[in-house]
C-alpha cells in the first residue's frame, strides 16, 4: 500500500511528526505500507481538507482557522486564552477533544478521521517600539493576528492590520504594523524577529490547532495489521515531533539573547484582565455553537478540564 | 484602446444569438474591470486609512482574495468571443476554408470537454463550500475574518457555464462554416487581412490624420 | 464495480512518471494544433489525473476524483493576494496609456535618440524601460508599446519582425524593473523581502536595457535595411519633450517613498501607484468612454493570464501525483560537478521549461525544488559567503533576479513565449499584418542578448545586490 500524503511549506519541525510516522510504518511494516509525503504538490493548504473528501490522498495535514467554517467544532483549540502552556498540555486537549463524537461526526462529514494533532505554541506577540506589557498598552497597537486573538486584542483597543504571513516581515519593517503573532518558527521562518525589539514571554493569547487526518476509506481498506501499525506509531511521532520542537525552543531563546529581544511579561493581574475579557468571546462561541446544533457548552468544558488534568498532571 | 470586434453578423438566428450572448458576455466583462478599478480604491482606502486614521479596511486581505475570483473568471466567455484566449497559430495560420473551420472546431470541442469537466468540478468545489443549514449558509469561511467562500466559489462555474453557451455557439458556427464551405462565417471571430488596415491604425496613435492614400 | 471499462486492469503497471511524459509530449502537439493554452494545459492535466486515479480506483470513480481534483485549482490558485497585484498592474498600464505616458515617453525617447543606427529601435527600447517603472506586467507592457511604437515603427518602413520582436523582448524589462509582478510572487514563494528583492531589479533592469539598445545598434549597422535613423531634431524640440515624460518620476517617487517611508506595503504601494496614475489620466482629460475601455481591456488581459495560471497549474497539479519535480531535485542534488556547472545545468533547464511553460507558472513549478538547491549550492552558513561567494540572503535576492531574468526569457522563445503572442494579438487586433512566428523571428536576437546579461549578473553579482545591500 502506498499512501499519498499532503501537507505545504517546506519540511520542518511542523512536519516531523508526519516524517516520523511515514519512516516508522514503513519499518515496522518491513516495507508494505509507505507513505509518499508531498509538500504542496497535491493540494493548496487551504484545500486540504477538500482533497480528503474526494480522495484525492489518503493523508493530510490542516489547520482549523484556514477555513473556521469547515471544521467549527475544533475551532475550541483556537479560542484566545484557554490558558495552554506548553505543547504537551496542547496534545492532551487537542486529544480529548479529537475523541468527542461531535467533533468526529464533523470531520466524517469529509471523509477524514483524525489521527493526531500538530501541536502548536502560543502565538505570542513579537513587536518594534516601545515594549507592550501591559493591558492598557495595546490600545492603538497595529498588530497582525487573526482569528480569536484578532478579536481579544482587538476588544483592547488594538487595531487588527491585514497583512499576509508573507508579507509580515516587510509590513513590520515599514511600519504598516507594530507587532505580529505567530508561532516561534513562524516569527524565525517570516524573519519578523530579525525586526523585532520585544517578544511577549506569557501572553499565551492563543494559538491554531492543526489535526493530522486520513481518508476514512482508506483506513479502513488497510489491513487489520496496518490499522494496527499506523495508529501504534501516533504515540512515537508526537513524541518525535515534541523532542524536535524541545530543540527549536531552546534556540529561541539564544536567538532573543543574539538579536537583544526584550522578554516582555504581563503581571498576573494584568493576565487576569485579560481572561476577564476574553470570557465573552468564550461565551460566544459556546452560544454560537450551541445554535448550530454542536454540544458548544460541552466541547468548551471538555477543553478546560482536560487542561486542568493536563496541568495538574505536570505536563 | 476597445478595439472592434472582427466577428462578423447577419440577421440569421445564430448570429442573432451571437450578439444577445455577447451583450451579457461584455455586462459580465465591464464588471470584472470595474471590480479591478474597486480594488484599487480599496488598497487606496486601506492605505490612507491605516496611516491618517489608523483604522485600516478590516479583513483587507480576505476582501481582496475574495473578489479577485470577479476579475478572474467573469471574462471568460467574453475572451473567447473575441479570440483573445493565447493560443499558438503556426499552423492554424496556415489553412483556410473548410479545413481551418474543422480545425477550429476540433480545438473548440477540447475546450469544450474541459469546460464542462470543469464546470462538474468546481461546482462540487463550491458545494462543498455551501449549506443552506449553517449561518450565512456557509460551510468554508476565510482566515482573517471569517467570510464565507461560497460566492466567490459560486461564480466560477457560473462563468465557465457561460463560456459553454460561447463555446457550443462557436461550435456550431464552425459546424456550419464547415457544411457550408462558409469564407466568411458570422459569430466566430475571424483574421482579417490586415495590410492597409495597418496604416491607419498607425496614424491614429501617432496622433496624426488618417492618410487614407497611404 | 461496474465500470464501463476496467481501466485498473488496463493500466496495470503503467509508471505514472513515464505517463507524464508522454501525456506532456501529448501537450506539446495540442499547443502546436492551436488549441488555446490554458485550455490544452488543462486537458493534458485533466487527463494525467483521470488516469491516475483510474489505475487507483477504477473507471467511474478515477474519472469523478480526477474532475472534482482539477474543480478545486481555479478557486485555490487564483485567489491568492499577492496575484491581485497582476490585475492593477495591467490597469496602470492602460492607464498610462490613456494619461498619454507612454506616448510623451516615447517621443522624448525619439527625440533624443532616434538618431542612433535603428534609432527607433533603440527608443522602444528605453521608453518600454522607462514605462517599466509604472508597469508591474511584461506582458501589458509589451500590449500598450505594441500598439504605440510599431505601427510607427512600420510607417518609417522598420522591417516587420525587427518592429515586433523589439517590442516584445523590451517588455520583459518590466519585470525586473520594479514594480513587478512576478519579482513579488517570487519573493512570497521563497518568502524573501519583497521590498529588497524589488529594489535589486533596478540596476539589472538598466543593465539588461543598454545590453539591448547595443544589440539593436548593432543589428541595424549591420542590415540597415532593418530600419533608418530619425534625425533631424533640435535641441528646443528635445527639452520641450521632457515635461510630458516627468510624471512617470512622480509615480516612481510615490511608489519608492511609500515603501521606504512605511506608508504602504509593496502590494499597496502599486495600488497607490494606479491610483496617481488614474489620477493624471483623469486631469489629462479622460471620461466614463476611455475609462470604460481601459477597464474593459484590463478585465479581458486579466482573464487571459489568469485563465493561464490555473490551465497550467491544473497540469501542474498533475505533475505533482506524477511527482515530476522529486525526480528532478534528485537528479540535481546527485551530480558531482562544481556549483557554477550545476548552476549552468539548472539555468538551461530553464531555457528548455521555458520555451513551453509560462513564466508564472513556470517559477511556481520549480522554485520549490530549484531554490533549495542553489541555496544548498551556495552552501552559506550564518552571515558567512558560500561558494558562489554569497551569503544566503544575499543569494536568495541574487538568484531570484536570475531566475526572473530566464523567466522573462520564456516570454519570448517559441512555441509559447507570451509576450510575443500578445504582440501578435495586440498586431491582429489593430489589423496589421505582423504573425506569432514574425513576432517570434524578429525576438531571437534578444534571447542571445538576454543569455550575455544572465552571464553578466552571474558573473558580477554585486550588479544585483549593490542596491538591497543600502537597505
Ligand atoms: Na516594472
Ligand atoms: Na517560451
Amino acid at each position: 500500500v502506498e499512501w499519498n500524503v499532503s501537507v505545504w511549506g517546506k519540511r520542518r519541525e511542523f512536519t516531523e511528526h508526519i516524517e516520523k510516522i511515514a519512516e516508522l510504518v514503513e519499518e515496522r511494516s518491513n516495507g508494505d505500507f509507505t507513505m509518499a509525503i508531498s509538500y504542496g504538490g497535491l493540494s493548496n493548504e487551504r484545500e486540504n481538507l477538500d482533497g480528503i473528501s474526494i480522495g484525492a490522498f489518503e493523508m493530510a495535514q490542516f489547520c482549523a482557522g484556514y477555513h473556521p467554517d469547515k471544521n467549527r467544532a475544533i475551532t475550541v483549540l483556537e479560542l484566545p486564552l484557554m490558558g495552554v502552556e506548553t505543547l504537551e498540555q496542547e496534545v492532551a486537549v487537542a486529544r480529548a477533544i479529537y475523541a468527542h463524537p461531535a467533533v468526529q461526526d464533523e470531520m466524517a462529514q469529509w471523509n477524514a478521521r483524525l489521527m493526531m494533532t500538530s501541536p502548536m505554541p502560543q502565538y505570542n506577540l513579537v513587536g518594534t517600539g516601545e515594549p507592550r506589557a501591559t493591558v492598557e498598552s495595546l490600545d492603538g497597537l497595529r498588530v497582525r493576528a487573526s482569528g480569536g486573538i484578532g478579536e481579544l486584542l482587538a476588544a483592547e483597543g488594538a487595531v487588527p492590520t491585514s497583512v499576509t504571513a508573507t508579507e509580515a516581515y516587510n509590513a513590520m519593517e515599514s511600519g504598516v504594523v507594530d507587532a505580529v503573532s505567530f508561532a516561534q518558527h513562524a516569527h524565525l521562518s517570516f524573519r519578523t524577529i530579525d525586526v523585532a525589539d520585544w517578544w511577549t514571554e506569557n501572553l499565551n493569547p492563543g494559538t491554531v490547532n492543526c489535526p493530522v487526518v486520513v481518508n476514512i476509506d482508506a483506513y479502513e481498506a488497510l489491513s487489520d495489521e496496518n490499522k494496527a501499525i499506523l495508529e501504534g506509531a501516533v504515540d512515537d511521532a508526537i513524541q518525535h515531533y515534541l523532542d524536535q520542537y524541545a530543540l527549536l525552543l531552546e534556540d529561541w531563546d539564544n536567538v532573543l539573547e543574539e538579536k537583544e529581544i526584550e522578554k516582555v511579561r504581563f503581571s498576573d493581574e494584568e493576565l487576569a484582565r485579560l481572561a476577564e475579557e476574553a470570557q465573552p468571546i468564550h461565551e460566544a462561541w459556546i452560544a454560537e455553537m450551541t445554535a448550530q446544533g454542536l454540544p458548544g457548552q460541552e466541547l468548551y468544558d471538555l477543553a478546560r478540564s482536560s487542561l486542568a488534568e493536563a496541568k495538574a498532571a505536570g505536563k | 484602446m476597445s478595439t472592434p470586434s472582427s466577428v462578423l453578423a447577419d440577421d440569421s438566428l445564430l448570429s442573432r444569438i451571437d450578439r444577445s450572448v455577447f451583450r451579457f458576455e461584455s455586462l459580465l466583462n465591464l464588471l470584472a474591470g470595474c471590480v479591478i478599478f474597486a480594488l484599487v480604491c480599496l488598497a487606496v482606502w486601506n492605505v490612507v486609512g491605516r496611516s491618517v486614521f489608523n483604522a485600516p479596511v478590516p479583513g483587507f486581505v480576505d476582501w481582496t482574495e475574495q473578489l479577485m475570483a470577479t476579475f478572474a473568471f467573469l471574462g471568460l466567455a467574453y475572451a473567447q468571443r473575441e479570440g483573445a484566449h493565447i493560443r499558438m497559430d503556426i499552423v492554424v495560420g496556415r489553412l483556410s476554408g473548410r479545413r481551418l473551420w474543422a480545425a477550429e472546431w476540433l480545438s473548440v470541442l477540447f475546450m469544450l470537454l474541459m469546460a464542462t469537466a470543469l464546470i462538474y468540478g468546481t461546482w462540487f468545489h463550491f458545494d462543498r463550500s455551501f449549506d443552506v443549514s449553517k449561518p450565512l449558509w456557509s460551510n468554508d469561511s476565510t482566515i482573517d475574518i471569517g467570510l464565507p467562500l461560497w460566492p466567490s466559489k459560486l461564480l466560477i462555474p457560473f462563468a465557465l457555464a457561460v463560456l459553454w453557451l460561447r463555446l457550443a455557439l462557436q461550435l456550431w458556427a464552425y459546424g456550419r462554416a464547415f457544411l457550408r464551405a462558409d469564407p466568411a462565417p458570422v459569430a466566430v471571430p475571424l483574421i482579417e487581412d490586415p495590410a492597409e488596415q495597418a496604416n491607419k491604425e498607425a496614424a491614429t496613435v501617432a496622433g496624426a490624420r488618417v492618410d487614407r492614400n497611404g | 464495480m461496474d465500470n464501463l471499462i476496467d481501466m485498473k486492469a488496463l493500466l496495470e503497471g503503467v509508471d505514472v512518471f513515464d505517463m507524464s511524459l508522454w501525456l506532456s509530449g501529448l501537450l506539446l502537439i495540442l499547443v502546436v494544433i492551436g488549441v488555446r493554452v490554458a485550455f490544452a494545459a488543462a486537458f493534458i492535466g485533466f487527463l494525467g489525473l483521470c488516469l491516475f486515479f483510474m489505475q487507483k480506483q477504477g473507471f467511474d470513480q478515477g474519472l469523478v476524483t480526477a474532475a472534482k481534483l482539477v474543480g478545486q485549482v481555479p478557486h485555490s490558485k487564483t485567489t491568492s493576494y499577492a496575484l491581485s497585484l497582476i490585475p492593477t498592474f495591467i490597469l496602470i498600464g492602460y492607464l498610462a496609456y490613456y494619461a498619454g505616458l507612454t506616448r510623451y515617453l516615447f517621443e522624448a525617447a525619439k527625440r533624443w535618440i532616434g538618431w542612433t543606427p535603428g534609432g527607433m529601435g533603440v527608443a522602444t527600447v528605453f521608453a518600454t524601460a522607462g514605462f517599466a517603472a509604472v508597469s508591474g506586467a511584461s506582458v501589458a507592457t509589451s500590449a500598450v508599446f505594441a500598439r504605440i511604437a510599431i505601427p510607427e515603427m512600420l510607417k518609417l518602413g522598420y522591417d516587420k519582425r525587427f518592429a515586433a520582436g523589439v517590442v516584445a523582448a523590451g517588455g520583459t524589462l518590466a519585470s525586473l524593473i520594479p514594480p513587478s509582478a512576478i519579482l513579488v510572487i517570487y519573493a512570497i514563494i521563497v518568502e524573501q523581502s519583497v521590498g529588497k528583492l524589488l529594489l535589486a531589479g533596478f540596476l539589472p533592469g538598466a543593465v539588461s536595457a543598454v545590453i539591448y539598445a547595443g544589440l539593436v545598434m548593432g543589428l541595424a549597422r549591420l542590415r540597415p535595411s532593418l530600419g533608418p535613423p530619425v534625425g533631424g531634431f533640435t535641441w528646443k524640440q528635445r527639452f520641450q519633450s521632457l515635461p510630458g515624460a516627468a510624471p512617470i518620476l512622480l509615480v516612481v517617487l510615490i511608489i519608492v517613498l511609500s515603501i521606504s517611508f512605511g506608508w504602504a506595503t509593496p502590494t499597496e504601494a502599486g495600488a497607490l501607484g494606479a491610483g496617481v496614475v488614474l489620477a493624471m489620466a483623469l486631469w489629462q482629460g479622460m471620461r466614463w468612454r476611455e475609462l470604460k475601455g481601459a477597464l474593459m481591456e484590463a478585465a479581458k488581459l486579466s482573464v487571459v493570464i489568469f485563465a493561464m495560471i490555473w490551465g497550467v497549474l491544473i497540469y501542474v497539479r498533475f505533475l505533482g501525483f506524477a511527482k515530476l519535480p522529486d525526480h528532478f531535485a534528485d537528479f540535481i542534488a546527485g551530480l558531482p560537478y562544481s556549483p557554477y556547472v550545476v548552476l549552468m545545468c539548472i539555468l538551461l533547464v530553464y531555457v528548455v521549461l521555458g520555451m513551453f511553460m509560462d513564466a508564472i507558472g513556470m517559477l511556481i513549478l520549480t522554485l520549490p525544488v530549484t531554490f533549495p538547491a542553489v541555496m544548498a549550492l551556495n552552501g552559506a552558513v550564518g552571515g558567512e559567503a558560500g561558494a558562489l561567494g554569497m551569503t544566503t540572503e544575499e543569494c536568495a535576492i541574487w538568484f531570484g533576479i536570475i531566475v526572473v531574468k530566464m523567466a522573462e526569457l520564456c516570454l519570448i522563445t517559441p512555441p509559447i513565449g507570451l509576450n510575443c503572442f500578445v504582440v501578435a494579438g495586440v498586431a491582429q487586433d489593430a489589423r496589421m499584418d505582423i504573425s506569432v512566428q514574425d513576432v517570434f523571428r524578429g525576438a531571437s536576437p534578444f534571447f542571445v542578448a538576454d543569455v550575455v546579461t544572465v552571464i553578466v549578473l552571474v558573473a558580477f553579482p554585486g550588479i544585483v545586490l549593490f542596491l538591497p545591500n543600502l537597505l
